[in-house]
C-alpha cells in the first residue's frame, strides 16, 4: 500500500521546497523599503486592533457575500466537468437550468444596485 | 302528511336558522328586522304545532324520525327524532321565541340586526339539542347553543355583562368537555353514536364496562348538572340572569336549563340506568339542598331578577329530585315542572324586564305600590307568582304535587324535605309581591308609570292562557310524557333485573 | 450507471415545484421593472404560480396516480443501493394532501399580505418570490424519500422564512426576530444534520426505507445500543425544534411577535405542517423501527409542549405573542396523534394531525388575517387592547375573529372541533386515558385565553377611533378561511376522507370527486 502514497510524499516534498525557495528569491529581487502600514495585516486601511463598536460600511459585507455565492457556485461546475461524458445531455441541461437561475440571480443584484459602490 | 312527518323535525329545527341567515342580508331598518324576526319564529312556532296533532301519545318510542348518514368515518348520522319528553320541549321553545321577540321590540335599540339573528340561531341550537339522536349531533347543537347566548348576555346585558358571559361560557363549557370524553369513548368501543346502539350495546355488556360506566356516568352527570344548575354548581346562573337582556333571560331560564334537565333524563338515566340508581341518593340530596338553599337565597334577595333566579335553582331542584326519584311519578312531574318552569319564569322574566325598562333597576326598594299605576300589569304578576308558587289550578302545581309524590315513594324524607321548599317558595314569591305592588307608592316616579302597552300584553296573554291551561287540563300534556316515561323506567328495571339476577 | 437520469415520471413529479420555482424568478425579474404603484402584479404573478402548480399537483394526483400506488421518483437514483432502486421523492397520498395544504396557506398568506405590506412601505417582489420558493422547499420536506433531499427542502424553507420574518427592515422588533430565528433555526439544523449523519452511518444509505430496514435490523439485534438513540434523539430534537414544542419552543413567541403579521400567520401553519409533514414522515416511515425508544419522549414532549403553551398563553397581552403560545399548545395535541397511533395498527391519530394541520390552516391564518387587518397607519394593532371594541367598529370582522377563536378552541359546529376529536379519539382508541383526560382539560384552559380576546372584541369599548379598513384581498382571504372553518364544521366529510385518502385509508378515485367516492 505504501507505494500509493508516494505521489503524496513528492508533493509535500516539492511544497517544502518551492515555498521557501520563493520566499528567498523575492528577498532577493524585490527592492526593500520597510514601511509600517506594510506590516499590517490587511494594507488597505483596516486597523485590525479597533474599538469594538467602531462602524464601516456594510457594502463591505455585500460585496463579500456576493463574491463568495459566485466564488462558490462555480465549484458546482468541477464535479460536472469531471462527469461530463457520462452525464450527456441531462448534465448539460441541468448546468444551463443551474447558471440560468444563477443568471437571474445576477441581474437581480445588480437592478438592485448591490454591485454600485456609493 | 306522511311525506311532512318525514321532515317536520328538520323544517322546524332548521327554519330559525334559514331566518337568521335572511336577516343577515337585510338592510338595517330596525322595525323590519323586528317583524321579519317575529314572523319567522311563529312560522317555526305553527310548524311545531304539528308535532302534538300527529304524535301518536300511546306509542312509547321515537316518532317523526329522519336519520342520514352525515358523516361516514367516523360513524355520524343526522338523526333526529321525537318522544313525549322531547316534544314538549321543543314546543316550548317554539312557544317562547315570538314572545321573546315581542318582548325585546323596544327595549333593544342597538344592533337590532345581530341581537334577532343570534336569538334565532339559538332557537335552531336549542330546538337541535331536544331532537337529536345521534350523540354527536346532540353535542354539536350543545355547543352551537352556548356561542349565541353567550353573545346574547355579554353584547346586549346589563353592567356586568363581559363578567356574567364569560363566567356562564366558561361554566358550561367545561363542563361539558367531560361529557365529550364520555362520548368519545362511548364512540370508540360501540363504534357508532346512536343513541339506540349505544343503549343497546351498554345493555349488553354491564359486566365489561363495570370499571367504566361510574366514570361515563359522571362524565354525562356533570355536563348536565351545571347546566341545570345542580347546587354547588349554580353560582353562574345568578350573574348570568341578573345581567342578561329579558329575551335571553327567558330563554335561558325557559328553555336552555331544561338541557341540563332533559340530558339527565334521557342519558344519565336512559344509558346508565343501573349507576342512575345507585347515585339517586346524593343527586337528590343536591336537588333538596338545591331546592331549600335555592329558595332561602331568593328570599333575601333585594334584587328583583336575582330573586326571580334564584326561584329557578329551586325549581330545577324539583326537576331533578323527580328524574332521581326514579318512579313513574316522579318522572312525569320533572317533564312537567320543566315546561310548566319553562312557561311561569318565562313570564316572570318577561315582567321584571318590563318594568326594568320603565325604571332602569331591578332593585325591590324603588318599588312599592305598583299595583295603583299600572293595575294591568299588577294582575299579569299575581297570576304567574301563583302559578310559580303552585296554587293549584295553575301549572306548578301539578309538577310539583307529581315530583313530591314521587319522592315520598323513593324515599318519606326526601318528600318531606322537599315539600318545604314549597312553602319557601310562597314566602319569597309572595313577600316580593306585597312590596312591590301593596302599600303607598314610596317613590314618586313610580306614580307615573304606564301600564302594559298592547305589545306586551300580547306578549304575556299566551303565557297566562297557558300556565292556566297547564293547570287545568295537565292530561293534554302528561299522556304523551307518560308512556316515554314508563318506557325509560321500564328499561332501567330490566336493566337493574339482569344485574340482580347475575 | 442508468442511462437516463430524468424520466419522465421524475418531471411529472417535480413540476409543481418547477413552476414555483419559475414563478418566483419570474417574480423578482418583473419586480425590477414595475413602478412602486403597480406592485400588487407581483401578488397576482405569485397567485398565479399557485394556481399552475396547484394544476400540476392535480395532474399528479389524476393522471399518474389514479391506481392510487405511491410513485417513486427516481430523481438520478441518488440511491443505489445494493441494486435495490430507491428514489429519493416519494410520491402518495400523503405528499399531495401536504402539497394542497401549503398552496392553500401560502395563497391566503399572499392575499394578506398585499395591503399590509403597503402600510409598512415594505411592498417588494422579493416577498412573493420568498414565499413561492419556501413553498418548494416544503413540497421536497413533504415528498422527500431521502435524507439529503429533505434536508435541503428544511433548509430551502428556512431560509426564505428567515428573510421573510425580517422583512420590516426598519423595525426593530422585526429584525430581532429574525436574528433571534436565524441563529436558533440554524443551530437546529446542525443538529438535525448531525442526526442524519448517525443515521447515515448506522445504516448507508440516505433513503428513509432503507434507514429503517437497517434500524430494524440494528435495533433487534442490540436494542440498548447508545448509537441509534442518539441518532434517533438528535434527529427528534431537529424535528421538534421546527414545530416548536417544548423544551425546543423560545423562538416561536420572539420570531411569531416580530415578524410581519402576515408571515407569523404564513409561518404559524405552512411552515409548521411542512415541519409535520417531515416530522411524520420520518418519524413513521424512517425511524418506525425505534418506536419504542422515541415513544416515551414524545409522551414527555407533548405533555410539555401542551402545558407551556396554554399556561404561558393565559398571560399574554399581545395577539400575536398569545396566537404564538396557543399555536405551540396546538402542536402538544398533534404529537399526542403520534403517540396514539403508528399508522399501521391505528390510523386514526395520523388522520387526525392531517385533519388538524387543515383545519388549523383555515382557522389559525383567519385569527391572523383580521389581526393583519389591524394594522393601520400609525397603530401596530397587535395588543389586545387594539382589538377591544372591534364588534362596534367592523361587527363583520369581529364576528369571523369569533368564530376563528372558538373554531381554535375546539367548539364543535366548527372546523376545529375536528382536529381535536380525531386525537381525542385515537387516544381513547389506543387505552391512552390519562393523556386523553390530560388533553381535554387543557382544551378547556385554551377556552379562557381564546375568550379573553373573544370579551375584549365584543364586550369592551373601543380605545380609538381610528376605523378598520379592509383590502380587497384581504376579503378574500377572510371570505375562504371563514367558508373553510364553518364549512368544515358543518360538512367535514370530505376532508376527513381526503385525510383518509392520503394515509391509503380510503381508496383514491379518478376524478376530482375521488375523495367523496
Amino acid at each position: 500500500m505504501p507505494q500509493n502514497y508516494v505521489p503524496i510524499f513528492l508533493f509535500v516534498a516539492v511544497v517544502a521546497i518551492a515555498i521557501p525557495a520563493t520566499l528567498m528569491i523575492g528577498k532577493l529581487v524585490r527592492p526593500n523599503n520597510p514601511e509600517k502600514a506594510k506590516l499590517m495585516p490587511y494594507e488597505c486601511g483596516i486597523d485590525p486592533v479597533d474599538n469594538a463598536r467602531g462602524r464601516y460600511t456594510v457594502r463591505f459585507y455585500i460585496v463579500a457575500i456576493l463574491f463568495v455565492v459566485f466564488d462558490v457556485e462555480t465549484i458546482f461546475l468541477f464535479p460536472w466537468a469531471v462527469q461530463y461524458r457520462a452525464l450527456g445531455l441531462f448534465g448539460l441541461v441541468e448546468m444551463l437550468v443551474f447558471l440560468a437561475i444563477l443568471i437571474v440571480g445576477y441581474v437581480w443584484i445588480w437592478k438592485k444596485g448591490a454591485l454600485e459602490w456609493v | 302528511m306522511s311525506t311532512l312527518n318525514a321532515y317536520i323535525l328538520t323544517i322546524v329545527t332548521f327554519i330559525p336558522l334559514g331566518g337568521a341567515v335572511l336577516l343577515a342580508l337585510f338592510p338595517r331598518r330596525d322595525r323590519d328586522l323586528r317583524v321579519f324576526a317575529l314572523v319567522v319564529s311563529l312560522l317555526a312556532f305553527v310548524l311545531s304545532l304539528h308535532l302534538p296533532v300527529h304524535f301518536a301519545r300511546h306509542h312509547a318510542g321515537f316518532q317523526f324520525e329522519q336519520d342520514i348518514q352525515w358523516i361516514t368515518t367516523p360513524n355520524i348520522h343526522y338523526h333526529l327524532a321525537i318522544d313525549g319528553i322531547s316534544m314538549w320541549l321543543v314546543l316550548l321553545t317554539t312557544f317562547l321565541t315570538p314572545l321573546c321577540v315581542l318582548i325585546s321590540w323596544k327595549s333593544v335599540h342597538d344592533r337590532v340586526k345581530e341581537f334577532f339573528i343570534l336569538m334565532l340561531l339559538l332557537e335552531t341550537a336549542l330546538i337541535g339539542v331536544f331532537v337529536s339522536l345521534d350523540l354527536f349531533l346532540f353535542y354539536f347543537f350543545w355547543e352551537a347553543s352556548l356561542i349565541p347566548m353567550a353573545l346574547l348576555i355579554g353584547v346586549y346585558g346589563h353592567e356586568r355583562r363581559v363578567y356574567a358571559a364569560v363566567k356562564f361560557f366558561l361554566f358550561t363549557m367545561i363542563a361539558s368537555v367531560f361529557m365529550l370524553a364520555a362520548i368519545l369513548w362511548l364512540y370508540a368501543h360501540v363504534g357508532s353514536f346512536q343513541f339506540a346502539d349505544t343503549q343497546q350495546w351498554l345493555r349488553g355488556h354491564g359486566t365489561e364496562i363495570q370499571g367504566a360506566a361510574p366514570w361515563l356516568f359522571l362524565g354525562f352527570f356533570v355536563a348536565f348538572a351545571v347546566k341545570v344548575p345542580l347546587f354547588p354548581l349554580h353560582t353562574w346562573l345568578p350573574d348570568a340572569h341578573v345581567e342578561a337582556p329579558t329575551a335571553g333571560s327567558v330563554l335561558l331560564a325557559g328553555v336552555l336549563l331544561k338541557m341540563g334537565t332533559y340530558g339527565l333524563l334521557r342519558f344519565n338515566v336512559g344509558l346508565f340506568p343501573d349507576e342512575a340508581r345507585h347515585n339517586a341518593s346524593w343527586i337528590a340530596t343536591l336537588a333538596i339542598i338545591g331546592i331549600i338553599y335555592g329558595a332561602l337565597v331568593a328570599m333575601v334577595q333585594p334584587n328583583l331578577k336575582k330573586l326571580v333566579a334564584y326561584s329557578s335553582v329551586s325549581h330545577l331542584g324539583f326537576v331533578v329530585l323527580g328524574i332521581f326519584s326514579m318512579t313513574q311519578a316522579g318522572q312525569v312531574g320533572a317533564v312537567f315542572v320543566m315546561l310548566a318552569h319553562g312557561v311561569s319564569t318565562g313570564a316572570l322574566f318577561m315582567l321584571v324586564g318590563i318594568i326594568h325598562e320603565r325604571r332602569h333597576t331591578f332593585e325591590i326598594a324603588e318599588f312599592g305600590g305598583l299595583a295603583t299605576p299600572m293595575p294591568i300589569y299588577a294582575t299579569f304578576f299575581l297570576i304567574i307568582t301563583l302559578s310559580s308558587i303552585g296554587l293549584p289550578l295553575l301549572n306548578g302545581f301539578v309538577g310539583e304535587f307529581l315530583v313530591l309524590s314521587g319522592a315520598f315513594l323513593a324515599h318519606p324524607l326526601w318528600g318531606i324535605l322537599a315539600a318545604t321548599g314549597v312553602i319557601w317558595s310562597a314566602c319569597y314569591m309572595l313577600w316580593m309581591y306585597q312590596r312591590v305592588f301593596f302599600g303607598k307608592v314610596n317613590h314618586d316616579v313610580n306614580l307615573a308609570l304606564p301600564d302594559l302597552s298592547l305589545r306586551e300584553r300580547i306578549a304575556l296573554w299566551p303565557l297566562a292562557v297557558a300556565a292556566f291551561a297547564m293547570g287545568v287540563a295537565p292530561l293534554i300534556w302528561i299522556n304523551a310524557v307518560d308512556p316515554t316515561v314508563r318506557n325509560v323506567l321500564s328499561i332501567a328495571a330490566q336493566f337493574a333485573s339482569q344485574v340482580v339476577a347475575r | 450507471m442508468p442511462t437516463s437520469f430524468f424520466t419522465g415520471t421524475d418531471y411529472a413529479l417535480s413540476l409543481p415545484m418547477i413552476l414555483l420555482s419559475l414563478f418566483g424568478l419570474g417574480v423578482l425579474i418583473i419586480d425590477l421593472m414595475l413602478p412602486a404603484e403597480w406592485k400588487r402584479w407581483n401578488a397576482i404573478t405569485a397567485l398565479i404560480g399557485l394556481g399552475f402548480s396547484t394544476a400540476a399537483v392535480m395532474r399528479i394526483q389524476l393522471g399518474h396516480f389514479a391506481d392510487g400506488r405511491p410513485l417513486v421518483g427516481s430523481f438520478a437514483y441518488l440511491s443505489n443501493v445494493g441494486g435495490q432502486v430507491v428514489g429519493s421523492v416519494l410520491m402518495d397520498g400523503f405528499s399531495i394532501y401536504f402539497f394542497y395544504l401549503f398552496l392553500l396557506g401560502a395563497a391566503i398568506a399572499i392575499l394578506m399580505s398585499a395591503h399590509y405590506l403597503e402600510i409598512e412601505h415594505e411592498h417588494h417582489g422579493e416577498f412573493y418570490a420568498l414565499i413561492l420558493f419556501s413553498v418548494v422547499g416544503m413540497m421536497c420536506m413533504a415528498s422527500g424519500y431521502d435524507l439529503v433531499l429533505l434536508f435541503i427542502g428544511l433548509e430551502l424553507m428556512a431560509i426564505s422564512t428567515y428573510v421573510l420574518v425580517g422583512f420590516l427592515r426598519r423595525d426593530k422588533r422585526s429584525n430581532e426576530a429574525a436574528l433571534k430565528y436565524l441563529l436558533l433555526g440554524a443551530f437546529s439544523s446542525g443538529i438535525f444534520a448531525y442526526g442524519l449523519s448517525l443515521l447515515y452511518g448506522l445504516s448507508g444509505s440516505t433513503n428513509l426505507q432503507v434507514i429503517a430496514q437497517a434500524l430494524q435490523r440494528h435495533y433487534s439485534a442490540n436494542p440498548k445500543d447508545p448509537i441509534a438513540i442518539v441518532a434517533m434523539i438528535t434527529t427528534a430534537t431537529g424535528l421538534l425544534f421546527k414545530v416548536a414544542a417544548v423544551p425546543f419552543h423560545q423562538w416561536a413567541p420572539d420570531a411569531y411577535e416580530g415578524a410581519p403579521t402576515s408571515v407569523t400567520g404564513y409561518m404559524s401553519v405552512a411552515v409548521k405542517s411542512a415541519a409535520w409533514a417531515m416530522l411524520l414522515r420520518i418519524f413513521l416511515w424512517g425511524l418506525y423501527p425505534l418506536r419504542p425508544v422515541y415513544l416515551p419522549l414524545l409522551v414527555f414532549v407533548s405533555v410539555a409542549t401542551m402545558t407551556v403553551g396554554n399556561f404561558a398563553a393565559l398571560s399574554q397581552n399581545n395577539l400575536k405573542r398569545l396566537l404564538a403560545y396557543s399555536s405551540i399548545s396546538h402542536v402538544g395535541y398533534m404529537l399526542l396523534g403520534l403517540i396514539a397511533s403508528d399508522n399501521i395498527t391505528n390510523k386514526t391519530g395520523i388522520q387526525g394531525i392531517l385533519v388538524y394541520l387543515l383545519v388549523y390552516t383555515f382557522m389559525n391564518l383567519g385569527a391572523f388575517a383580521v389581526v393583519t387587518s389591524l394594522r393601520r397607519r400609525d397603530i401596530i394593532g397587535d395588543e389586545i387592547d387594539d382589538i377591544a371594541g372591534l364588534y362596534s367598529k367592523a361587527p363583520t370582522e369581529a364576528v369571523l375573529m369569533l368564530l376563528f377563536l372558538l373554531s381554535l378552541a375546539g367548539i364543535p359546529p366548527l372546523a376545529g372541533f375536528y382536529g381535536k376529536y380525531f386525537i381525542f379519539l385515537s387516544l381513547i382508541q389506543t387505552q391512552h386515558y390519562v393523556l386523553a383526560s390530560l388533553a381535554v382539560l387543557y382544551a378547556v384552559l385554551g377556552l379562557y385565553y381564546y375568550m379573553r380576546i373573544g370579551s375584549a372584541m365584543f364586550m369592551r369599548p373601543a380605545t380609538d377611533p381610528e376605523p378598520v379598513a379592509i383590502s380587497p384581498g384581504m376579503q378574500v382571504a377572510l371570505a375562504v378561511t371563514a367558508i373553510g372553518t364553518v364549512g368544515i364544521g358543518i360538512l367535514p366529510e370530505f376532508f376527513i376522507r381526503a385525510a383518509g385518502w392520503s394515509l391509503g385509508i380510503q381508496q383514491a378515485g379518478t376524478s376530482l370527486l375521488g375523495f367523496l367516492r
